[in-house]
């Protein structure tokens, strides 16, 4: 059995780390996208910087934590569910 | 389940690392040492009646006037001095830039100082700035590459998404065993357990600087591309540039109506008591958008960019135009925002912080080669204990071998190419006619011979020799001032300022530290484990024989 786990790690880390990239992004451009609904009343200079700067955080904290994931279907379907969540959020976030 | 998530960011740290590590040994070093660009451009810059002084405020009205109406290239951008220091203009500055010039590359650009003379005319010259701070600055922001262009940035930000990934890694494999880690530091028989603590130890201590430099390096890669991408989808549509002021329209201005320095000063006081100006940049000053940027820096707060703060007026009315990036007065908003490029270039808290991130510079830059060195020591093969390892010392792989020459020829190159390119400034000063493009040149002539140097005696060699390499050519920088002091002669130059004093006495001891490397380096190559990469044993290498 303990001779199986590399070959697993080994098999997924490159699905992991498209998930991450990719998935991480967009729930990270999703995020700041909330941000800015939300910080309606900030300036709009200082409101767009920054939700740019929270783009980089959100990311790559993503990307990092992405090999917690048991396989690398398990790292699309978690942050896929995360990005529909957020974007959910970001449409009820049109009624407020 | 946990020792297999450890075991799984430990491959993560270990090759994000090797492959970002000696890229970010050189963004770190050079890094460190732009921390000190405004002393090392004083140290480097010939002593000249155009620099060194500044002039008069109550001069400077006929003066400004005087330039605007005989320079055209000067309307659009000019810039007033109000402190004196070696490498600052006396009065009025300047640059053209070609058309085609990149926002960053500044190579096309030429250079001029307006300055009133004795019997109150103006004089304008054409100068050439030394371009050494600006060549430590572009080393570090593209890791070492030679242009600082939009590929070489986007590279750098690749970098600096692994160095982030290699840190959080190391962190998650570390916390296990974090509390007992962090407190042992264990000197003795076992190098490798020494060093890898000494890696944790630094690696943890510094880690929240760590972190704001890998984030905020990725933001300055990307940023262009993070706006494009947000304006795209934004439901906004509006994007922060959009949202700059519209320019008031009107006549063109005035210059009779222009108000003195003194009155914006003045002004700005006014707004803020406590701010420091140092100078005044003048914008479109013939054009109805025309605007004065007051420049300088507050003591009690932290400044929003590397070159301080400002407060832009009007020149013509006094009134103020943008205040959201003067230093203590800003909103919380922008407050926040200004404290990432405060984080990032050490911009708060004065000279204590400036010497704390020059020392996290020079030890994170020791983080990644030691990182290099514990993979190196981890793929070791070991000799048999029977074995008389002298006699017969077992062959590494090549992998091993050939990472060991590039960590000693990379990061030495880069500090000794570093060093000479430093103290050029004076040797070259009135003997070759552009010193600005010898500075790269000596740089790269140094690292890429480093680098050969390095590859052809093997690792244990070089990593000696170019050890005393670096530490003559750095402890060469103090040299140069002294030789320049006692021979006059010579044509170079001893600024007295502290700050100049300051690169001299920090050069002296930088190369005390790089002499001490050199014979603690040599001493484990001639007497440390002989079945390793640093070990110089009379049976593997016999090129670059020259054994003390």
């Amino acid at each position: 059995m303990g001779a199986l786990k590399p070959a697993a790690m080994a098999r997924d880390w490159v699905a992991k780390i498209l998930a991450g990239t990719l998935l991480g992004f967009t729930l990270a451009l999703a995020c700041s996208a909330l941000f800015a609904r939300l910080a309606s009343g900030m300036a709009l200079a200082a409101r767009g910087q920054l939700a740019m700067w929270m783009l980089a955080p959100i990311w790559l904290g993503v990307l990092a934590s992405v090999f917690f994931f048991r396989s690398g279907k398990h790292a699309w379907l978690g942050l896929g569910s995360a990005n529909l969540l957020v974007l959910g959020l970001l449409a009820l976030s049109r009624y407020l | 389940m946990r020792t297999e998530f450890i075991r799984i960011y430990k491959s993560v740290h270990t090759w994000t690392g090797i492959i970002a590590g000696m890229a970010l040994f050189i963004a770190f070093y050079a890094g460190a040492l732009t921390i000190f660009k405004e002393p090392i451009a004083r140290w480097a810059t010939a002593p000249s009646p155009l620099y060194g002084s500044a002039i008069a405020l109550e001069h400077a009205p006929a003066l400004i006037v005087r330039t605007l109406q005989s320079q055209a290239g000067a309307a659009r951008d000019f810039r007033l001095h109000l402190q004196s220091a070696e490498h600052l203009p006396k009065g009025l500055s300047w640059q053209v830039r070609q058309p085609t010039d990149d926002e960053h590359d500044t190579s096309t650009a030429r250079y001029y100082i307006a300055t009133l003379e004795t019997e109150g005319g103006t004089q304008v010259a054409e100068v050439q700035p030394s371009g050494l701070v600006k060549l430590i600055d572009s080393l570090h922001r593209v890791v070492g590459l030679p242009a600082d262009t939009d590929p070489n940035r986007w590279l750098m930000g690749i970098i600096a998404v692994l160095y982030t990934l290699a840190l959080v890694s190391g962190v998650i494999v570390l916390l296990p065993s974090l509390v007992k880690d962090f407190f042992a530091l264990r000197v003795g028989k076992n190098l490798k357990r020494m060093w890898l603590d000494a890696h944790n130890v630094v690696g943890i201590a510094s880690l929240p600087f760590h972190l704001v430099m890998a984030l905020s390096a990725v933001v300055f890669a990307y940023h262009d591309g993070f706006y494009l991408i947000q304006n795209k989808i934004s439901l906004d549509g509006k994007s922060p540039s959009a949202a700059r002021q519209a320019s008031p329209s009107g006549a063109p201005r005035d210059l009779a109506q222009l108000l003195t320095p003194a009155l914006l000063l003045a002004r700005v006081q006014a707004l803020s008591p406590s701010f420091e100006a140092s100078s005044l940049q003048y914008l479109n000053t013939l054009t109805p958008r025309a605007s004065v940027r007051v420049w300088g820096h507050d003591p009690a707060a932290h400044s929003p960019r590397l070159t301080g703060g400002f407060v832009a007026l009007d020149p013509y009315t006094g009134k103020v135009t943008n205040a959201d990036f003067l230093p203590g007065r800003q909103s919380s908003a922008n407050a926040v925002i200004g404290s990432f490029f405060a984080l990032h270039f050490g911009t708060y808290g004065g000279a204590p912080v400036r010497w704390l991130y020059f020392l996290l510079g020079l030890a994170g830059a020791w983080l990644f080669y030691s990182g290099n060195l514990l993979w190196l020591e981890t793929r070791r093969k070991k000799a048999a204990a029977n074995r008389i390892a002298e006699t017969s010392p077992v062959p590494q792989r090549r992998d091993v071998r050939w990472l060991a020459c590039a960590t000693v020829g990379v990061c030495l190159g880069a500090v000794a190419g570093l060093s000479l390119t430093i103290v050029a400034a004076k040797w070259l000063h009135g003997h070759v006619a552009s010193p600005n493009a010898w500075h790269p040149l000596i740089y790269y002539a140094v690292f890429g011979a480093a680098l050969v140097w390095s590859f052809w005696c093997g690792a244990a060699r070089a990593a000696i020799q170019l050890l005393w390499l670096a530490a003559a050519a750095t402890l060469a920088i103090p040299v140069t001032s002294l030789l320049a002091w006692a021979w006059p002669a010579l044509g170079m130059w001893t600024h007295t300022s502290a700050a100049a004093l300051g690169v001299d006495a920090t050069a002296l001891l930088g190369g005390l530290g790089l002499i001490w490397m050199a014979r603690a380096t040599r001493q484990r190559a001639l007497h440390g484990p002989a079945d390793s990469v640093w070990a110089i044993t009379a049976a593997r290498s016999v090129r670059c024989a020259r054994d003390r």
